[in-house]
Parts: C-alpha cells; structure tokens; sequence
C-alpha cells in the first residue's frame, strides 16, 4: 500500500477520560467491528485489566477509512493508561507518527495528561487535541481548550470536541487523522527494518511479535533476523489485527501488523528490537527506546517453605505474559528461601501479586516495597541494590543514591497548602509551580521516588477530596543522607522488615514503626520483644504481650459442627503468616512498615 | 455409606433428651430454652417420647443423658413420665444422667429418680457466692445448691457432679477458690469447671457489649484455670477434659463418647444428632417441633454429611479436648487415617514450641496448652 495512505497513531489519556470507548467508537465507524461486536473496551483484554478500568498491555488493530475517495488504512496502537506503564507508552508512540491527546470535558488537563503530552513530544509524534465528553451537563469545553493551550501548547482552536459515547464529532475526528496526521516516510526501497513494539506469547504458536515496519518489507517464508540477539527466524505467519488476526502475504513500509516465527520463549523477544531480512540485513538498527527499568522491588516467600518450587512455576507462567517483571530466587536469614521481584511500580506490583493468587493456589507472604537504590562502593565501583538487606556494611561505602523524579500534581488552588506541606514533608523539592486557571494549579516537584511510591497519591487524594493528579518520570540517582533501620523480633533481626530512610527522620520512623509491628503482630503463648536499631544501636523496644486464654470452654454434641467452623476460621486467620523463630508474622506486618501516618 | 463412618453403625450411640423449659432464662445460657409458664408440658413429653420412639429399633444405647433447659423444671409426674419410659425402652445403659437444678430438684423427684434407674446427677450450682449467682440469673442460693447435693447423696446416689462457673465479672481469684473448696467438701465425684463465656444474643453479652459489665482480665481468668486443675487434683479429681473433672472411674461416660466421636442421637427441639454418619440438629422451636412430631414428620432441620476429611478432622478436635488425647489405634480404626501423618505439620510445630506430648500411642495437649487449646486446635480443624 502506498505509504501516503498510512497513519499511524495512538490515543493517550488521563485515566477514565474515555480513550478505550473513543477506540471501540472508531472501530465501529470504520466498519472493522459492527455495534453487536463491540463489546466495552474491545482492547483490553485481560481480567484485571477491565476490573480496575486500566489498559496495561499495548495491542494494535487496523481500520480501513474512506476519506476524499481514498481508502485509509489506520493503525491504531493502544497504550496502558498508568504511570507505572510509561515505557509501554512510549514504545506505543515510537511506532506511531502522531498521537491523539484526550482530554475530558469536564475533569480538564490532568497529571497524567501532561505527562502523557511530554512522552509524545519527547517522541516526536504529532500530537491532535481531542476534548472527550461534550456531551456532559458538566462539560466545559472552552474551559479545557484554555487549559490545553495553556499547558501543552496545542493551539485550542485546533481541539477537536467530541463524545466517544455518542460518537458525535468522531467521523471528523477520523477525517482529520487522514488530513492532519503524517504519512510514515516512504523508504521502501531500503533494506527492511521493523520495530517490535510488543510481544506475547500463544500457547500454541510461540511468540506472536507486535510491529511496524519502518522500512523495506516482510514477507512469509523470509528469514528474519532480530538485530538485538542476532538470531534468526523463519516466518511463518504475518497478519493484522483486525481485530482478529487475520494473515497477510506481507507487510510492506509504514504498516502495522504481528509476525509469527516459531520463537519459543518470549525472553528471545526483546520489545524495542529491530526486525530485519537475513539475507539483506539493515546496517543499523532503529534507533531503541530506553528498556524498562524495575523501580519498585519485593520479595514473595511461599507461607509454606515447600511450595517454593510451585511459586517459581508460577512466576515463569507470568513472564510469559509479562516481560517487565522480574524475579530473582532470594535467601533470606529470617524468611527462608523465596523471590525477589521487579516491577515498574506499585499498581504493576499489585496486579502481579493479584494474578499469582487468582491463577494459582498458593498462600504468599509478600515484604513491603522498596524503591532501588545506588551504592557507590569503596572502590568507585557502583551496585544496584533492590533490597535493604542487601546494602553493603557501611564501611565499604562511599556514597548512596536513592533514585528522583519530576512529579507533577495538579490540583485545586483550595488543596495547595495542604499538599505543599506534605511533599516538604517527603523531602520533595518544589520546582514550579504554574496556575492552569484561577482554580487549578499545576506543581512540578523534585521528589525521591521512595517518599511518592507508596501511599503518596491517597494522601493527596485525601488532601484535595479527591481532586488532586499526580504522574512522576524517573530522572536520576542522588546522594543522601540515609540509613537503614532495622527490626529485631524476639530478638532476632528480621531482614525483609528493615528499611531505608533519610537520616533526618530516621529515629522517628523507627519509633512509629515499631507501633505498628505491635499492632500487625498477633499476641503469642509468650511476650515478643520488638526492638529497633539503627546502624546496630537499640533505639527502641516495644513488647508484645503474650495470650494468656484461648479455649472453648463447652464443647458437647450439639455444637460440633458451629465450633468446628469456628476454630477453620481461626486456622484461616494464620494464613499468610511467616514463623521467624517461634513467631508468627502476618502479610500485614511486612506492609505495615510502610504505614507513615500516625 | 462411605467406609469411614462403618465403625460407628453397629457402635451404641449416647442418646440424649433436651428439656426445653427453664423456670426462667440464665444470663450466659445460649441454649436453647423457653420459659415454663404457659406451656403445654404433657404434649411436649409426649412429643419426646414420641421421637424417642422412632429410635426403638436401636437395640441398645450406651448412655442416656437428659438436659436442657432444665428438666427438673417439668412437673414431677411428666418427669417420671419421660424417664421412666425411656429407661424401659433401653434398660441396659451403662450411664443415665439427669441435669438437675438445686431449687427444684425436691426429695420426691430425686428418689423418682433413683427408682427409675438414673444413676448420676449433674447438679447446675455454677457458684457458691450470691452476688456471682445473681449476675448469673440463677434463681438459687448457695445453700440451696448444697441441700440438694446433700439430698441426693443420701437418697444413694453414688455418681453426683455439679457445674461451676468462673471469671464471673467481679470475681476474684480468691472467691473463686472458695467456691472449688465449697464444692470439694461436698464430696462429690464430679465437678464441671468452665470459664464463662459470653454467647452472642446472651444477656451478659449485651451488658458487656453495652460497657455495664467487663469481662475478667485474661491473666486471672488463666489463673483461676489453673487454679481449678491444681486444687482439684490436690482433692483426688483428674482433669480428664479441658472443663471436666472427676474421681477415677467417674468421668462423664456420655461426654466421653462425644469427645471419641462416637455416634449419639438427640431427641427434643434443637437437640443435636451424629447417627449413621449424619451431622443433624432438630428445629429449634418448641411449637414447631411438637407439630412436626404429631405429623409424623422428622424434626431434623439441619442435615451435613461429614465427608471422611471432617471426620478426622473432627475426631482429632473432639479426641484432643481430653486428657487421654488421641488413641492412635483407636484414630486409625474410627478414621481410617494414620493421626501421625496427616497431621504432620501442625503435629510437628506444636511438639516442637511444647503444646503437645506425645506418649506410647497416645498424643495429647501439654498441660500448658490447655488454656490457649482453641490456638492448637484449630490447627487440626482441617486438612
């Protein structure tokens, strides 16, 4: 197909802003689905993606569009709606030439507007404003045009108002696409180069790769070779997402589509990977976009020591899925042998620890999160650490970086105070501050990842009833002043219940800590001592009182089966419990050491 | 019938009667029991009798138990009416016990009872102090209660225990001593020992839950636990069951057989049955049951098949509640499971932290656990 009858587009979001029901209405009027078939939210096609409302993996499909007596083909690439899921968003974008930027009508520019409106300029697409839900009594259209001008510098005669529900402005808007957005550069003639924007993987058929091929084409039966790893593969199947997959004899410059290969193990499949022809390979690869990074680490132990092997299986089944997690088999002193896991951020981290109990039967103890951190070493070498206990003995470092981010919180000017106080509190660093409106205001923030990652947005939420956005992008790692705290239970220090603070408020955090250990952990036959050190001097110590009585005092015939169901209660009560020693620790105790508030 | 439940059909079950009367209703009681006033007693034992007799086919039962309510709130001919008949229809029990309360049980009932073959008494005295029995809601008086066990005793009865209660708000350990030792000199073979507890929908439980009364600190209730097992042993009583106490040979024949989980039928509203592998429970209501029984209908309500993993579940949590512990052999015959094996986890855990001993093909909680054996228990409450 001629490129110049080729787009290449996106749609990104603030969450709930409508992108998906903007796709399903664009599929609709594309004829690539009929109204019956439109299932809500065809794209996302994951359980706990439509449960929680979040697009997390990236799809593809291709429409075709009549416009000024040509026919358009449209590919339009889904992005995950999250911040935790950035770098899928921008792999999205970087196979697109444009991106449609939606904003609601009524709720107006939010955090993640803006931060979505960053990756696409960093990208270089075109971006289009789209103001979603006109058709709303609370709908402010001018109000918004304002604020998109204002904030991302698009132009706000040039928004387009629609509502994704009821499809009005929806044919203009794709009239548009075919007008306003780039064609892909026509280089077929060059050597092929397509980039793989996703992957999954089929229990059948092995990995199915996402692309675009940038130049040259992809036929079946050619050997490819994937740039990165430099192996090669024959193709047996290309095709389109329409949205089915439907195979084509080939995909030529510009366009969308998957290739299937007989590729074994999605580990081979490096997204971002350039595809090329074997017997005529591009000199160069395209140029890649940043690998994710795991910013926000765990570490999963079975409840019961022997399913150790069971929790491995089922972290294997979802990188299959999932190529943005990691796992690393972890020995803790006190915990025994578990997982140590990546993830994106804590949404991602959820709906991992979420899937592993819905898909397997396996009782789980899980530590609290911790950000990673840079230890400068004696010797200048630098080591990644995503765990408190991995930090080196103090004498042997030189210096340690604890990872920052732009934060960007926009909010209603009544919530300002409340939110400044807070994030001075966090140790963020207030860089601007810019109003979008007499009402809502937007604040740029230098924060540590740490401070933000964990309960951060629900207090803002909280601060602002509700109203407060927030996104953040990582920038870089910087010394400070921290140290760790670490837990003794019964006194035995317990590695996966240290932390790593700033210095400033170290002691108090230890104290607060501890209070909510005695909280978390259940009463035992016997006192637990709890103790708190930092840099292995006892700063406090809490006790756990022992219980003194726990038994049924009557148990005769006639209340079998009541009390039987009574002590399975009790018994189910220990579950997710880790013994340390003779102590039992609840789930709730690990997460417990993240409680900041009083 | 699945094999496991094959030992205990052609084992004689327990039979046991609930009176569902009480001259007026206890604070802690969640039985259920109705007050006597108004009530058609005569067509109510007939009733009873009348579901008694759907069992004539049993050949023997081991033990009778009747309780409540409170049976000595029937009229003395009704009460004669039901033991009797009962006692005629299965003559050869090794035990027949009959609840009894010290303000009604007079000297003409008690002797009717001896003529008819009950052969143990259980006595619901719960304290020997006023103040602690009128918080109770028991309408007797110390004295009382000792009259009628004295009574008792010289009509012959040779098998006489009594109920006590302790941590009763406002107790202290030093009253409750007092009461054990009132209760030891009266020379009795048995003496019921429980904690009280507060059953949702009782009146204490309200008056807690409303802040007019607290429940005892958790360190005294303790120790007036093991206050109880130190001065009974010291006075020649074997604690042979978390509550129970007895002189050796005397232990509660019937209660033992629920705490082996051997079979017993229930007769009467609400009364609970474990027969031919069934777990049921008759409607609780008085009028509900009288003419479901008049239409020849069943008053079972409730009906659940223990599959085999209940079962061992079940007879592991009712045969650790006693001292002997779980009997291995016996385990093994009545489950069909090995006890060492399926529970090799819990088994493990608890020997290791000293919560159970395990002796020559015995396995049973360490003195120690016995104040916190719900947290041990339920360790067995499934597989």
């Amino acid at each position: 197909m001629d490129t110049k009858y080729i787009r290449n587009f996106s749609i990104v979001a603030h969450i709930d802003h409508g992108k998906s029901t903007l796709a399903d209405r664009m599929l609709e009027l594309t004829g690539t689905i009929t109204a019956r078939e439109a299932k809500e939210q065809l794209l996302d096609d994951m359980d706990i993606e439509r449960e929680r409302g979040i697009t997390i993996k990236a799809s593809a499909v291709t429409m075709h569009y009549e416009y000024e007596g040509h026919t358009y083909m449209l590919n339009l690439i889904d992005t995950p709606g999250h911040v935790d899921f950035h770098y899928e968003v921008s792999r999205a974008l970087a196979a697109c030439e444009g991106a449609l930027l939606v904003v609601d009508a009524s709720q107006g520019v939010e955090a993640q507007t803006v931060a979505n409106a960053y990756l696409a300029v960093e990208t270089g697409v075109e971006i289009m404003g789209v103001i979603n839900k006109v058709d709303l009594p609370a709908a402010q259209p001018d109000v918004v045009a304002e604020e998109i001008e204002h904030v991302l510098g698009i132009r706000k005669n040039e928004c387009f108002a629609i509502s994704a529900k009821t499809g009005k402005g929806v044919r203009e808007l794709l009239d548009a696409i075919c007008e306003l957005l780039p064609a892909p550069a026509e280089r077929g003639s060059e050597p092929t180069r397509a980039l793989v924007f996703d992957s999954h993987s089929d229990p059948y058929r092995g990995v199915i790769c996402y692309v675009r091929v940038f130049s040259g084409k992809l036929r079946v039966r050619q050997k490819m070779r994937l740039m990165h790893t430099g192996r090669s593969y024959l193709v047996t199947e290309l095709g389109k997402f329409r949205p089915a997959m439907t195979p084509v004899e080939e995909l030529g410059t510009g366009e969308v589509g998957y290739i299937v290969a007989n590729i074994r193990d999605l580990a081979d499949v490096h997204v971002g990977d350039t595809v090329t022809d074997d017997a005529n390979p591009a000199p160069d690869p395209l140029k890649s976009y940043q690998p994710p990074m795991q910013m926000v680490f765990s570490d999963f132990y079975p409840g019961d020591n022997t399913e150790y092997s069971k929790l491995r299986a089922a972290f294997e089944k979802l990188t299959l899925n999932d190529a943005s997690f990691t796992f690393v088999p972890q020995n803790s002193p006190a915990l025994g042998f578990g997982f140590r896991c990546g993830f994106l951020g804590l949404l991602h981290m959820e709906i991992i620890q979420e899937r592993l109990e819905r898909e397997n039967d396996i009782d789980i103890v899980q530590t609290a999160p911790t950000v990673s951190y840079e230890v400068v070493m004696s010797d200048g070498q630098v080591r990644r650490i995503g765990s408190p206990s991995e930090l080196p003995d103090r004498t042997h470092i030189q210096e340690l970086r604890e990872p920052f981010v732009r934060l960007e919180i926009i909010t209603s000017t009544e919530s300002i105070g409340g939110i400044m106080k807070l994030a001075e509190a966090r140790r963020c660093k207030l860089v601007k501050t810019d109003y979008l409106n007499p009402t809502r205001v937007m604040m740029e923030y230098r924060a540590p990842l740490a401070e933000i990652v964990y309960d951060f947005y629900d207090q803002i939420k909280g601060i602002s009833r509700g109203y407060a956005t927030m996104d953040y992008e990582l920038t870089d790692f910087e010394a400070t002043n921290l140290v760790r705290i670490d837990i003794l239970v019964n006194g035995q220090p317990v590695d996966a219940l240290s932390i790593i603070v700033h210095r400033d408020n170290a002691e108090q955090r230890g104290r607060k800590l501890i209070l909510k250990l005695k909280k978390a952990i259940p009463r035992h036959q016997f006192e637990v001592p709890l103790q708190v050190a930092i840099g292995g001097k006892i700063i406090a110590r809490e006790t756990v009182k022992a219980y003194r009585k726990d038994v049924t005092a009557k148990l005769y015939g006639g209340d079998v089966t009541r009390k039987m169901k009574v002590l399975k209660k009790q018994k189910e009560g220990k579950r997710r419990m880790k013994s340390i020693g003779s102590v039992q620790i609840p789930q709730k105790a690990f997460m417990s050491i993240l409680d900041t508030s009083d | 019938m699945s094999s496991h439940s094959a030992p205990s059909d052609d084992e004689a079950p327990g039979l046991y009667l609930h009176v569902p009367f009480c001259a007026s209703k206890c604070g802690y009681c969640a039985f259920y029991s109705q007050p006597t006033a108004g009530r058609d007693m005569p067509r109510l034992v007939s009733a009873l009798l009348e579901e008694a007799q759907r069992y004539q086919a049993v050949p023997a039962v081991r033990t009778i138990y009747i309780g409540g309510g409170s049976p000595t709130s029937l009229p003395a001919d009704q009460l004669a009416r039901l033991v009797e008949t009962v006692a005629s229809t299965w003559p050869n029990a090794e035990e027949f016990t009959v609840e009894c309360n010290p303000g009604q049980a007079n000297i003409e009932m008690l002797s009717m009872l001896a003529c008819c073959g009950v052969n143990r008494l259980s006595f619901g005295v719960q304290s020997f102090h006023r103040s602690e029995l009128e918080l109770l809601g028991r309408r007797h008086s110390a004295d009382e209660a000792v009259r009628s066990v004295r009574q008792a005793q010289d009509l012959g009865f040779t098998n006489v225990g009594i109920d006590l209660i302790f941590a009763v708000p406002g107790s202290t350990l030093d009253s409750w001593q007092r009461s054990l030792e009132s209760a030891i000199s009266l020379g009795m073979q048995h003496i019921s020992a429980y904690s009280l507890s507060f059953e949702p929908g009782t009146p204490l439980y309200e008056a807690r839950r409303l802040g007019r009364i607290d429940s005892i600190e958790e360190d005294t209730d303790r120790a007036m636990y093991e206050l109880a097992i130190d001065l009974l042993a010291a006075a020649g009583f074997v604690q042979y069951e978390i509550s129970n106490f007895a002189r050796e040979g005397f232990e509660c024949r019937h209660n033992m057989g629920c705490w082996e989980n051997r079979p017993y039928i229930g007769i009467g509203p609400s009364a609970a049955s474990y027969w031919r592998g069934e777990r049921t429970a008759n409607v609780a209501d008085i009028d509900a049951y009288i003419s479901r029984i008049e239409a020849g209908r069943p008053a079972t309500e409730q009906r659940q098949q223990p599959d085999r993993d209940d079962c061992i579940c079940e007879t592991a949590v009712l045969n650790l509640r006693t001292r002997r512990g779980v009997n291995l052999a016996d385990f093994q015959r009545r489950t069909g499971a090995d006890f060492r094996k399926v529970f090799a986890t819990p088994l493990r855990r608890h020997e290791r932290e000293g919560l159970i001993e395990a002796g020559a093909g015995q396995v049973r909680l360490a003195r120690r656990a016995l104040a916190v054996a719900d947290s041990v228990l339920c360790d067995f409450s499934s597989l």
